[in-house]
């Protein structure tokens, strides 16, 4: 599904990625832990050609390497479910219209086709009662559950989420972490990055540990963090 | 399109009212200076066609013409270049008379010295200089023929005059069609400026150049329409104001009113469409 051959990524002298080479097979769920800007966005970003590697190869389902067309790059997006940390929702749309935008976006615009996958997208996150509240009505933890709904309405075959509890205090993350677990038991493939160790144990799955660029793999969900990722988790572990 | 795009469309014109307004108000500006040129234009072309209807032919003749050298005459005429009327001598004499007016003038000439011609009315495609003198050259040929008159002068003038005015009016034309691009340009890249972290989060989840800018192209083209909506009223209201002061002066026919409006939603379409494919690509990777 994807993979990474010999990947290294530069932003100018600073070394995000070096020589990373990495597979992850659908249905799959894997962690990267890492502290913050050991490139755990740069990774991610390298998925959806938000961003191109300096060398090496990335590869996304029938999507491989180079410098994709504008079309292209589109189709690539619409086919992964993204989630981040700051939840990118459209201010001025109701929960509903956020999450049915991602319908929109890959052509579908039928009333009959429309309304029922976002309303059963939101019963997934628990947001049906709140359709048609606008995002700065909602608490954080809501916000990013309507941000996964929209991930997760196309049923999307992958999702990434960059650092998704970040914002969020403990009963929310618990919460969106429960959430992500349950899709991807449903099939999807789960990619997180994350720089708290404890939300890594949460999900389980194949974890990796992103370092000086490099990328090392644990063993399930029970690798040691190191020190320098530890510290970073502990000091961003959330309120 | 879908109605999405028009609701989206809608959505961002209440968002930016500001913004949509001055846009308006500038191409409302634009489209009435253009307009007023589209009205000089139209009112000199129905000058000219009114005068260009007096645009006649006079073949003299020569005084042996039988009758039925007469009638063979006429028939190629008519076939090549336009009505032929028939004047006799006696016509003319009378016709001479009536313009002198003073019968004691016209006393002294004993022999009636005018020839019989023809009155040739030229059909439409005739109406201009070159065309006229390449077909007194013709007619002039036919044996029956003694002279052939026309005004080429007056008509080499009145040709000139108005390619004139129809160059006037394709600079205007081009001139407002460039100001419409900037103004377009302009408020295009605002608007999409100001909802930029919106576009980005698009760009992020998938959407094609087309999805995002189709709105945009509807704003735009909902300015245009009310902006040449706004320069109609404006320029009707010109025309009523005028129409007593100079008589004549009419409004646009309505096939001109519906080329107007075409031709600025055509202008608008192509400049919001080369403007957003600029502004996107700067946004979004």
């Amino acid at each position: 599904m994807i993979s990474f051959e010999h990947v290294t990524k530069r932003y100018g002298e600073r070394l995000a990625l070096d020589g990373v080479s990495w597979r992850m097979e659908e249905g799959e769920c894997a962690v990267i832990l890492g502290h913050s800007a050991a490139g755990k966005t740069t990774l991610l970003r390298l998925i959806t050609h938000e961003t191109q590697p300096t060398s090496g190869v990335v590869t996304v389902g029938t999507f491989r390497g180079g410098r994709l067309s504008r079309s292209h790059r589109a189709l690539l997006r619409r086919t992964i479910g993204v989630i981040y940390e700051d939840f990118r929702l459209l201010p001025d749309r109701t929960v509903f219209e956020n999450v049915a935008l991602a319908l929109h976006i890959s052509g579908q615009f039928m009333e009959p086709d429309v309304t029922p996958k976002v309303l059963r997208a939101l019963q997934e996150v628990g947001l049906e009662a709140h359709r048609d509240l606008l995002p700065a009505e909602l608490s954080f933890g809501e916000r990013q559950r309507c941000a996964i709904g929209r991930a997760i309405v196309n049923r999307p075959a992958l999702i990434l989420a960059d650092e998704p509890t970040g914002a969020l205090e403990p009963k929310s993350a618990a919460e969106v972490l429960s959430l992500l677990l349950r899709i991807h038991r449903e099939g999807a493939a789960l990619l997180l990055g994350t720089t708290r160790a404890e939300v890594a144990n949460v999900i389980g799955g194949r974890r990796y540990l992103l370092e000086d660029g490099r990328l090392r793999e644990g063993g399930p969900g029970t690798m040691p963090v190191s020190a320098a990722a530890g510290q970073a988790a502990a000091s961003a572990g959330g309120p | 399109m879908h109605v999405y795009f028009w609701r989206e469309a809608w959505r961002s014109f209440r968002a930016h009212r500001g913004l949509a307004v001055t846009s308006i108000f500038s191409l409302a500006a634009l489209l009435t200076l253009s307009g007023i040129f589209l009205l000089l234009d139209h009112n000199a072309r129905q000058a000219l066609n009114a005068i260009g209807d007096r645009r006649e032919m006079i073949v003299y003749l020569k005084d042996e013409v039988s009758e039925a050298q007469l009638a063979e005459l006429m028939d190629k005429v008519r076939q090549y270049f336009g009505e032929p009327t028939y004047v006799d001598r006696k016509q003319a004499w009378d016709e001479l008379s009536r313009q002198i007016g003073d019968p004691d003038l016209l006393s002294g000439v004993e022999d009636n010295p005018l020839p019989a011609s023809l009155r040739v009315r030229l059909k439409p495609e005739l109406l201009n200089y070159a065309a006229m003198e390449q077909a007194a050259k013709q007619v002039q040929a036919f044996p029956e023929v003694e002279d052939v008159r026309y005004g080429a002068e007056y008509v080499r003038r009145l040709d000139e005059l108005s390619a004139g005015m129809a160059t006037a009016a394709w600079a205007a034309g081009a001139l407002v069609a460039l100001a419409i691009v900037l103004v377009l340009y302009n408020t295009l890249r605002l608007t999409v400026v100001a909802r930029r972290q919106q576009v980005e989060v698009m760009l992020r989840l998938g959407a094609s150049d087309r999805f995002i800018a189709t709105p945009y192209l509807v704003e735009a083209l909902l300015h245009t329409f009310l902006a040449a909506g706004a320069a109609l009223l404006l320029l009707l209201a010109l025309q009523q104001a005028l129409a007593s002061r100079l008589a004549g002066l009419t409004f646009l026919p309505l096939p001109w009113l519906i080329g107007f409006v075409g031709v600025a939603l055509a202008v608008a379409w192509v400049a919001s469409a080369a403007a957003l494919t600029r502004i996107l690509r700067t946004i979004g990777s």
